[in-house]
């Protein structure tokens, strides 16, 4: 047995006092009597019958004492040490996601899992060690192996929740991998179990021990939101955003839109347990801003409440088309409104100051360096080798691609077509049962599409998705109206900026408030900033320069906050919530059941011998 | 006739009682009680050789016709049987509800006007001696004949009760007054720290007819104070601490009760009447039907 607060028995120094106490006269009422004669033999007597008179006579005396013993041992919370002969790895898994943010356990789950922590640190032998693991935006092992509980406690004391998803799988492979050499370990996850990823994982034969946080989730989060132009009208913004209710609960709340902090629209929403609803906004947008999309909802978990999107003016693309003559391409290419078109037939025109270069079944003598799409031609650069082949059948596309939304080619057929293997750079995004035909892709930074074949030679360009397909190619290939996309990341993720400063630094102003400087070069073209923790808009400086990019929660699987009853892994395994959060067995409680038993037994008895 | 101590209906049947003498009165003075002392009543006894000297008007002359030789005749005399009573006005006398002390008073006064009026001689020795008292000792020290017990009766309901009590040295000084014997009523709650075997034993020595009567208050047969208890002796001033409850009553009564069993077999060991009562009891019950069982009278 062993005691996990020693520093109890300095209340042993109380148990003087109860014999100082006992030794002092207790008060006695005075009665006057006739004779003590009778008394005298009636304690005479009653001392002659009774057995061991001297420890009936200070019975009380010993109870108290064994009372107080009790108490402080109780105090000292023993703890018996289990079969595993100590040297055993504990590995605490903490969830510091954004759903741990939640206030059903108050003051937050997070805290509720931190005390949770200090207990088991608390339950740690002097032989055993144990591992930290934060598994918030990003998995790391915050304390290496250790049996110094006032470390544990101090590294525990100072981590914190993030605004970030879940990242429980890699937090459990880390795990594993820790654990893997250990014959005696034993692996804590702390958590609400509001994680989506776990069904990838493949438990071995792990001692998984699924600790639950939380109580209740009453929760309505935003779990999309995207700002587009307005098809109807030009001027104008459409924000989409989707708010789902996975409470059982109706809420009614405004959701209020803010550009750059401007209120454009506030509505009020109605919310019925567990539905979703999607908001749609029109507004007026001249500048480059931040739309922000905020539900003043009263739910427990405040951080998906809230969405902000970069959004960026579309700025006519520069576009230059070599081609010998290609109608219906050229109309389609037209149609966008978004692109200023140059056609030329002369190979030898120079593309330098054009965003977009269209390559029609003409090879420019020097190959552009910007966005190009390429049809029915193999660039050696692009493709190590390839074939003819004929009438390639359509067999399957991938409508879930931006560039083949509403795109379908379901009733086109084509008279010939290159046939290569897929390239390194690219993800082939239509397939004829030979060889991929459509190919979108990037490299360098610059972004490729490969068309396969002559459309001329095809029935494609008098089908609808034809010029669908080339409105979306010419989004997907604008460098400006893709850069809005890339604005706006997932919380924990990093994001790559396209920035342009001179100097040797940049400013990043995070939503906190706080500032962080970053080393810059004038020749970068671009940086990738991980440190997105945060929720909210993050502001680059340099100089005038001056770019913002948000990061988000958006999470389905984080708002749908409801603690988990069993976390399910692959294979349908499930790991049940523990209940038992102990390590050691502490015995403390029926220590404490026997000291109160001691008390009621010692009250009895005091009142049975003066009532 | 009614006093402070008996009512008049008490009185009446008080009178048809009539001590039971189990010795041979002793008294050098006449009284009604058969005596050993040969005397001049009518009640023939024996006869004895004449010897030089006796009363020639006792001689039966019709024996000494028929035998030629002289006889005395011999008639029982009649003496009167001495009544004493000692009486405990000690400091523990004055308890109980009703006091202890009134209780004993009252016996001492039946047991008085019981002997008055059997013309027998009634003494009250009341211990300790207490200066409150002592006017009333004369009155107490002796009465005779039924007139005088009216204010022998009024001198008993006038005592008070106080004062430390040394039973047995007090019993031993009024046995050495008590020259003729006679009967000796001791009445007292026999709660002696010295204990009371010599006192009774001296009386007997003298040969004294004892009778005990213990008269004990309620309180002292069944306590009523539980707790963490200090009792202080009315008489002695000495504490003794006592932590009671009721689970012990019953144990506290078993060892009263032995030691009432105590003197009771002591007294039954040597002849000496004893009856145990409580202050609270009939004083009726006690007078006319315990004693009378008892053979203390008829």
């Amino acid at each position: 047995m062993s005691f996990l607060s020693f520093s109890a028995f300095w209340f042993a120094l109380t148990i003087p006092v109860v014999v100082l106490f006992y030794l002092l006269k207790r008060k006695r009422k005075l009665r006057l009597v006739s004779s003590t004669v009778l008394w005298q033999r009636f304690l005479a007597e009653s001392r002659a019958n009774a057995p061991f008179q001297k420890l009936r006579r200070n019975l009380l005396l010993f109870l108290q004492i064994l009372l107080l013993l009790l108490a402080v041992l109780a105090l000292a919370r023993p703890y018996l040490a289990d079969q595993l002969a100590g040297g055993a790895l504990q590995v605490l898994v903490m969830d510091a996601s954004a759903s741990m943010q939640s206030v059903d356990a108050a003051p937050s789950r997070f805290e509720a899992a931190r005390k949770a922590a200090l207990e088991l640190v608390n339950g740690l032998k002097d032989s055993d060690q144990m591992v930290i693991v934060a598994a918030g935006a990003r998995t790391a092992v915050v304390q290496s192996p250790t049996s110094e509980k006032a470390v544990l406690r101090r590294v525990l004391r100072s981590m914190e929740v993030s605004d970030a998803p879940t990242r429980l799988l890699e937090g459990l492979r880390l795990a594993e991998t820790l654990v893997k050499d250990h014959p005696s370990s034993e692996i804590h996850l702390l958590s609400d179990g509001a994680v989506s990823d776990l069904g990838e994982f493949e438990e071995t034969d792990l001692n998984l021990n699924y600790h639950r946080i939380g109580r209740a989730g009453n929760n309505v989060g935003l779990v999309s939101m995207d700002v587009r132009p307005n098809p109807e009208d030009a001027s104008t913004r459409a924000v989409f955003a989707n708010a789902v209710n996975y409470s059982t609960n109706d809420f009614r709340f405004a959701a209020e839109l803010r550009l750059d902090g401007r209120m454009m629209e506030a509505r009020m929403v109605e919310m019925q347990g567990g539905s979703s609803v999607s908001l749609a906004f029109i507004a007026h947008q001249t500048k480059d801003g931040v739309f922000s999309l905020k539900l003043g909802v009263e739910d427990d978990l405040a951080v998906d409440n809230e969405a902000h999107v970069v959004s960026l003016l579309p700025k006519p693309a520069e576009a230059l088309l070599y081609s010998s003559g290609n109608a219906f391409l050229e109309k389609a290419l037209l149609a966008t409104e978004t692109i200023h078109l140059q056609t030329t037939d002369d190979p030898s025109a120079n593309a330098a100051n054009h965003d977009i270069v269209i390559v029609d079944n003409l090879r420019p003598l020097e190959w552009p360096k910007g966005n190009v799409m390429a049809v029915n031609i193999a660039p050696t650069n692009w493709f190590a080798e390839w074939e003819r082949i004929q009438s390639p059948a359509v067999v399957d596309w991938k409508s879930g691609h931006p560039l083949l939304r509403f795109v379908s080619f379901d009733d086109v057929e084509i008279a010939e077509a290159f046939s290569v293997s897929s390239p390194f750079w690219g993800e082939s995004l239509v397939e004829s049962s030979q060889s991929p035909l459509l190919i979108a892709g990037e490299l360098g930074g610059r972004r490729r599409l490969w068309i396969g074949f002559d459309t001329l030679r095809s029935t494609w360009p008098l089908r609808v998705s034809f010029p669908m397909f080339m409105a979306n190619a010419v989004q997907w290939l604008n460098p400006s109206a893709s850069s809005g996309q890339e604005l706006t990341a997932r919380t924990g993720d990093s994001i790559r900026v396209g920035f342009a400063a001179p100097g040797d630094s940049i400013l990043v102003r995070r939503p906190d408030g706080k500032s962080e400087s970053l080393p810059w070069s004038s020749s970068m073209q671009s940086f990738v900033y991980g440190n997105t923790a945060a929720q909210g808009i993050y502001t680059v400086t340099a100089g005038t320069n001056r770019v913002q990019f948000a990061a988000n929660l958006m999470d389905a699987a984080e708002s749908d906050s409801m603690p988990r009853a069993a976390l399910t892994l692959a294979h349908g395994r499930q790991v049940e919530a523990t209940v038992s959060s102990r390590a050691d067995l502490e015995i403390w409680r029926w220590i404490a059941a026997l000291a109160l038993a001691v008390l009621m037994f010692e009250w009895w008895y005091y009142h049975k011998r003066t009532a | 006739m009614e006093t402070a101590l008996l009512n008049a209906d008490l009185l009446r049947r008080l009178e048809q009682l009539q001590l039971a003498a189990r010795r041979w009165a002793k008294s050098s003075l006449r009284g009604e009680r058969r005596s050993r002392a040969r005397g001049h009543s009518i009640e023939f006894a024996d006869y004895r050789s004449y010897v030089a000297g006796d009363d020639f008007r006792r001689l039966d002359w019709s024996l000494y016709g028929r035998l030629d030789r002289l006889f005395l005749r011999l008639y029982e005399e009649e003496r009167e049987l001495p009544v004493t009573i000692f009486l405990d006005a000690s400091e523990s006398m004055a308890f109980g509800e009703p006091s202890k002390f009134l209780f004993a008073r009252q016996i001492a006064a039946a047991v008085c006007y019981v002997a008055l009026c059997g013309s027998d001689r009634a003494a009250v020795r009341v211990f300790p001696e207490r200066s409150e008292n002592r006017s009333l000792k004369l009155p107490l020290r002796s009465a005779r004949g039924r007139q005088s017990s009216l204010r022998l009766l009024e001198s008993l309901s006038a005592l008070s009760a106080g004062g430390l009590s040394d039973f047995n040295e007090d019993l031993k000084r009024g046995a050495l007054e008590a020259v003729h014997g006679g009967t000796a009523v001791v009445l007292s709650d026999f709660l002696c720290h010295t204990g009371y075997e010599a006192g009774i034993k001296a009386l007997m020595s003298r040969g004294c007819q004892v009778m005990a009567v213990q008269v004990l208050s309620s309180e002292e047969i069944h306590p009523s104070s539980f707790g963490d208890l200090k009792f202080v002796d009315a008489e002695t001033g000495a504490a003794q601490e006592v932590t009671f409850g009721k689970y012990r009553l019953s144990r506290y009564q078993a060892a009263a009760n032995a030691y009432i069993e105590r003197l009771a077999g002591f007294c039954r060991r040597r002849g000496v009447g004893f009856w145990s009562v409580s202050s609270a009891s009939s004083l009726e019950d006690l007078l006319l039907k315990q004693l009378r069982e008892g053979e203390f009278w008829r």
